[in-house]
């Protein structure tokens, strides 16, 4: 896959896959900087998620109560 | 969390642990974007006394959280509605809970293992979502090389660490 083919996206604005991946990665960059307190927020809205599935596999899971 | 850090302070304060640091995924979290998680794993330093015996003697910790109305879910005591398990330190985690970060949790004192501590002991671990972490880790936080060099040394683990994670300055 050519990561310098361009895309036109929204309010017409070429991008690449190259950029795509580099703002993903950016990101995740960006979210392990966050302080803990937000992180444990996080946590906790993925923690309802994984478990709001009907197989979910964390079904039985205790989400935290904080 | 903040109740749950409390009253594992108080195991501390009345003499029932020595000392404890946070590890597993919620340490991981403190370095890295949060990943899903259910428990709090908590590295427990006991008394020298108690480290001596052949069978290590948990129960006081656990009768003091009984009378205090917590109750047990599978291997977890559920401490203000977070599933919290007790990990007796052994050498290599003694040694990461002294030298665990201090930090705050809305104004509750803890203490986080290090990340090269953190990825040792998840590296002796050596479980897929253990190595998934190690990565994010060497990815999303700083490390001091030559100290993860020394501890990977001291506990023989420098070959497992070349074979499922790489060299140090990958």
């Amino acid at each position: 896959m050519n990561n310098n083919k361009k895309y036109l996206v929204r309010d017409k604005k070429i991008i690449t896959r190259e950029y795509l991946f580099m703002k993903k990665n950016e990101f995740h960059n960006n979210q392990a900087k966050l302080p803990f307190e937000e992180k444990i927020k996080i946590l906790v809205e993925l923690q309802k998620i994984a478990t709001s599935f009907p197989h979910s596999r964390h079904k039985k899971s205790l989400v935290w109560n904080i | 969390m903040e109740k749950t850090l409390k009253v594992i302070n108080e195991l501390k304060k009345n003499g029932l642990i020595d000392d404890y640091a946070v590890g597993g995924g919620i340490a991981a979290i403190f370095y890295i974007e949060p990943v899903l998680t259910y428990d709090l794993d908590l590295f427990i330093v006991l008394h020298k006394k108690a480290n001596n015996k052949k069978l290590i003697e948990l129960s006081p910790i656990f009768e003091y959280l009984k009378q205090k109305g917590y109750i047990w879910k599978g291997e977890h005591i559920i401490v203000e509605g977070i599933p919290v398990q007790f990990i007796p330190a052994d050498n290599l985690e003694r040694e990461a809970v002294k030298n665990a970060n201090e930090t705050v949790y809305h104004r509750i004192k803890t203490k986080v293992l290090t990340p090269e501590y953190l990825i040792v002991i998840l590296l002796r671990a050596g479980r897929q979502k253990d190595i998934d972490k190690i990565n994010k880790m060497i990815a999303q936080a700083k490390i001091q090389k030559t100290v993860l060099k020394a501890i990977l040394e001291k506990y023989n683990l420098s070959e497992k660490y070349h074979t499922l994670i790489g060299k140090y300055d990958e």
